[in-house]
């Protein structure tokens, strides 16, 4: 149904996608896969009409379709799930949600009611209840990524793209995601499901097509892929999932104590205590407040109160400088916003966290600069075509690598990562893991937050749960299930199965 | 041990590729600069009388026609462009320099029998500059104690500046001058008029050492770096510890100070100010800091850039009157100007990236 024609497109001195050539049938739902910067959303984006293809043309229905911009592709019936999120800000949920098909009273003054409605609807379908009304800027990465889903299925598409759709997802919201593909696949719609999780595109996917630097390796149906074939047309070679071998809870003194810290509104009453050379896991649903307690230790939430001691000695609350000085090191959420300056080069990113470090009475030692920010972004696969080029033109893998790099690179006695492999390619990440690893065992306490269970189970030494801003549970790894932790973080008791 | 076993999992293929872009921001301007100096020299040659020299590329053209009164707006422009690049706009500065070449000539006349000359040289330095960064610092406080918009709180400081610079002759120097024009003692006079070969060149070295100082912090400096990061985005700055309002009252105040040294500048040359010196000075500045690749929706701008974009503003003014036009037309011609240097920029930039596309397509 649609037929990807020698497709080449490039981008300042970049080759994203090179004579790609593929097809993609009726109503199967086709997996992409690839290593960061492979392509993948480049192709999603062409079919998208947000790029147009150097050379090449995209067949639809046997007829060769100029989309030229989003407009055309949305008239051709075609929708995407951006991978990285594009909102205003400023208006509400449910005013994003019907941006381009405004509902209308007597064809010229928008209709509140109907609106506000047909948002809950669409929401509704992945099974998210939101307050439409609020304002965007309001709600975190996770649930403007529901808010991007609701948005593209809503405009009824007949081919849909999801790029990374579950990128920061937990596992009860992926479920939901799940089903409405299923829903929408009986409903004949096309599909091609971009992602880095093997796990879904095994479930979903009828067939998996491979890209590797911009060229198109292959395709195989579902019954004929295996994981590590899949791997192996990605990058090459196998790569296993790394586990961590050191699994030793009670190692060191206690490096972080937090007690009864509270934020209004987000969450509450929370204490716990992370060890040195600990890697304590947080679990929890889409808006538990996990990454709300991350910010609040690092010292960027005003209003939170309780106490915090940092290896014996009281932390004030409320300053980055002191958490940062006292050796608090913090990979935020959400990149675009909070992790990078997208207008700057990888070099200076890399650089941000540690400008004290790098420079010599207020001036910089470029040179320490470009051999660190050189060594770390080959340790983590960052794919660029120099130091010096913009961030924003990378892709989201990789950008999320400089995100992590940066704080590697400055190095912490307590790093807390908030969905560290966000977006990250199976090689890099087992390399992600192995180094995260290896930092706990050199003695730093970590603090990981992840959506991604899997990685949760793999690399904690212990898990707590949170559920609606409270702490709900620990469960130490040797008992930690995937079952048992997404029964306490949905509040689910075990007698009822 | 530890980058061993990292060193396994990556792969043996380096993913950094190692190669520069030979792009430098300014160069687009700099052939601007050379074709419009190609221009007027070619024309003032065909222009000069015979056995005369070339009407625009003489010493004297050069110094007096150009350096000396672009001097104001480049200084200002270093400044200005500090401010662009944390995506924030001072419209105050020609008032600030207004109230600090005022205030020192009020200051000075009143105090200059009692002092020797030496001593009034460094005040005649020092008080334009402390009044100039004390307007600037007033502007940053304003802007990041009460978190206002910086085109509004300036766009009132420009008044107040403005209007201070009226009300301060006035009660000081009523009985002695006329109100509208002071002058001054000789007291600036030896350094501000210090000739080499005929000219005076004391400007045009103040405006090369503001651009020069500009461009070490900009460049080479964490200070510099920071401006940059909070310019490109200000939340993400604020993750990685840098203290955002601290660099914005920071970069408001050296805008303020460079208002200071343009004021101390004129003040010198003419051995006297007006209430309407550096009057609309600031559209001239944001201009040439524009010009000269700054991008006002911040993360962008060089001290370089600036002093780049003001010449070119200057060489038009200048070379209005070389090529003879008519004054009426100089605003409408500079206006033009104006806009096509900026867009100049934008084709330029465009042109760059197909070029790259290109040698990226062959690479492959
Ligand atoms: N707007 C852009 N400007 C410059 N280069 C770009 C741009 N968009 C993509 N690229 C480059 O094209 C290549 C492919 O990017 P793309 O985003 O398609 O990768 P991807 O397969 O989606 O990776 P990821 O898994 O990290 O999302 C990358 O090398 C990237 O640097
Ligand atoms: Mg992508």
């Amino acid at each position: 149904m649609i037929a990807f024609d020698s497709i080449t497109k490039t981008f300042a001195g970049v080759t994203a996608l090179n004579n790609v050539s593929l097809s993609i049938e009726r109503g199967e739902c086709h997996g992409l896969m690839g290593e960061n910067g492979a392509g993948k959303s480049t192709l999603g984006k062409i079919l998208a009409g947000i790029y147009s293809p150097d050379s090449g043309t995209v067949n639809i229905d046997g007829k060769s379709q100029s989309i030229s911009s989003p407009r055309d592709a949305m008239r051709a019936g075609i929708g995407m799930v951006h991978q990285e999120l594009a909102f205003c800000p400023d208006l509400t949920v449910a005013e994003n949600l019907c941006m381009g098909i405004y509902p209308r009273k007597f064809g010229l003054f928008l209709d509140r009611k109907a609106m506000i409605a047909k948002a809950e609807k669409l929401l509704a379908q992945i099974d998210v209840s939101l307050d439409v009304c609020q304002c965007m800027r309001a709600l975190s990465t996770a649930q403007e990524q529901l808010v991007q889903i609701a948005a593209a299925v809503g405009t009824n598409a007949r081919i849909l793209i999801f790029d990374e759709p579950t990128s920061s997802l937990s596992e009860p919201e992926s479920q939901a995601l799940f089903g409405l593909i299923e829903r929408l696949r009986a409903r004949g719609v096309t599909m091609i499901y971009v992602s880095h999780r093997m796990p879904e595109v095994f479930r979903l996917c009828d067939r998996i097509s491979v890209l590797r630097d911009g060229k198109y390796v292959g395709t195989m149906t579902r019954a004929e892929a295996t994981q590590d074939a899949i791997v192996r047309m990605m990058i090459g070679r196998s790569v296993t999932d790394y586990f961590p071998q050191h699994l030793d809870s009670s190692a060191g003194d206690v490096m972080l104590r937090v007690r009864n810290l509270t934020s209004p509104g987000k969450f509450n009453d929370v204490s716990f205590d992370i060890r040195r050379g600990e890697i304590v896991g947080f679990a929890g649903l889409v808006g538990a407040g996990r990454s709300e307690i991350a910010t609040a230790i690092f010292g960027l939430d005003p209003s939170a109160s309780g106490s915090i001691e940092l290896n014996g000695k009281p932390l004030r609350l409320g300053s980055v400088r002191q958490a940062m000085s006292r050796g608090i090191g913090l990979v935020p959420e959400d990149r675009k916003r909070q992790g990078l300056v997208l207008g700057m080069s990888g070099r200076g990113n890399f650089s941000l966290a540690s400008l004290d470090r790098l420079s010599r009475m207020g001036l910089l030692d470029f040179a320490e600069e470009r051999r660190q920010a050189a060594d770390y972004f080959d340790r983590l696969r960052v794919k660029t075509p120099s130091l010096e080029a913009p961030v924003a033109g990378l892709s989201g893998g990789n950008q999320q690598k400089i995100a992590l790099a940066k704080w590697l690179g400055r190095g912490a006695k307590l790093l807390i990562v908030d969905e560290p492999t966000r977006g990250v390619d199976i090689g890099a990440k087992a390399a992600i893991h192995q180094i995260i690893d290896n930092l706990a065992r050199q003695g730093v306490a970590i603090m990981l937050i992840s959506s991604e269970l899997p990685e949760v189970l793999n690399l904690s030494t212990r898990i707590l749960v949170m559920r609606e801003g409270r702490l709900v549970g620990e469960v130490p790894r040797a008992q930690a299930t995937q079952e048992r932790v997404v029964r306490l973080m949905a509040n689910v008791a075990e007698a009822t199965s | 041990m530890e980058t061993q076993s990292i060193a396994e999992i990556s792969s043996p293929r380096s993913s950094v590729r190692k190669f520069r872009l030979p792009r430098m921001q300014e160069l687009g301007l700099v052939v601007v600069i050379v074709v419009l100096g190609a221009i007027l020299s070619t024309y003032g040659w065909y222009d000069a009388r015979p056995g005369h020299p070339n009407t625009f590329l003489n010493k004297d053209n050069l110094i007096d026609g150009i350096a000396t009164p672009m001097s104001y707006y480049a200084i200002m422009a270093v400044g200005q462009t500090f401010v662009i690049i944390t995506a924030g706009i001072d419209i105050s500065v020609g008032a600030i320099m207004a109230v600090s070449a005022l205030g020192s000539a009020a200051l000075l006349i009143r105090i200059s029998p009692h002092y020797s000359t030496s001593t009034i040289i460094v005040l005649s330095v020092a008080m334009p500059l402390a009044i100039g960064l004390l307007c600037g610092l007033l502007n940053g406080l304003l802007i990041v104690a009460l978190d206002l918009h910086p085109f509004i709180v300036t766009l009132g400081t420009m008044s107040i500046f403005r209007g201070l610079a009226n009300v301060i002759p006035w009660d000081t120097l009523t009985n002695t001058l006329d109100p509208k024009t002071l002058v001054l003692p000789k007291a600036t006079a030896p350094l501000m008029k210090y000739q080499i070969g005929g000219v005076n060149v004391i400007p045009g070295i103040t405006m090369l050492i503001c651009v020069i100082l500009g461009g070490i912090y900009l460049r080479l400096m964490v200070a510099g770096r920071q401006v940059y990061a909070i310019g490109g985005n200000e939340q993400a700055s604020r993750y990685s510890g840098l203290r955002v309002k601290w660099i914005k009252l920071w970069v408001y105040a050296l805008s303020g100070l460079s208002a200071g040294v343009a004021g101390m500048v004129s003040l010198g040359r003419f051995g006297t100010a007006s209430t309407s010196t550096g009057n609309t000075y600031e559209l001239t500045v944001i201009a040439a800091a524009v010009v000269g690749g700054a991008s006002l929706s911040g993360g962008r701008g060089t001290a370089l850039g600036a002093l780049l974009g003001t010449l070119v503003i200057a060489m038009i003014e200048n070379g209005i009157y070389t090529l003879n036009l008519k004054q009426e037309y100089r605003l409408i011609i500079i206006g033009c100007a104006i806009v096509v240097a900026v867009s100049l920029d934008q084709i330029s930039a465009l042109i760059n990236e197909r070029r790259l596309a290109r040698l990226g397509g062959r690479a492959s």
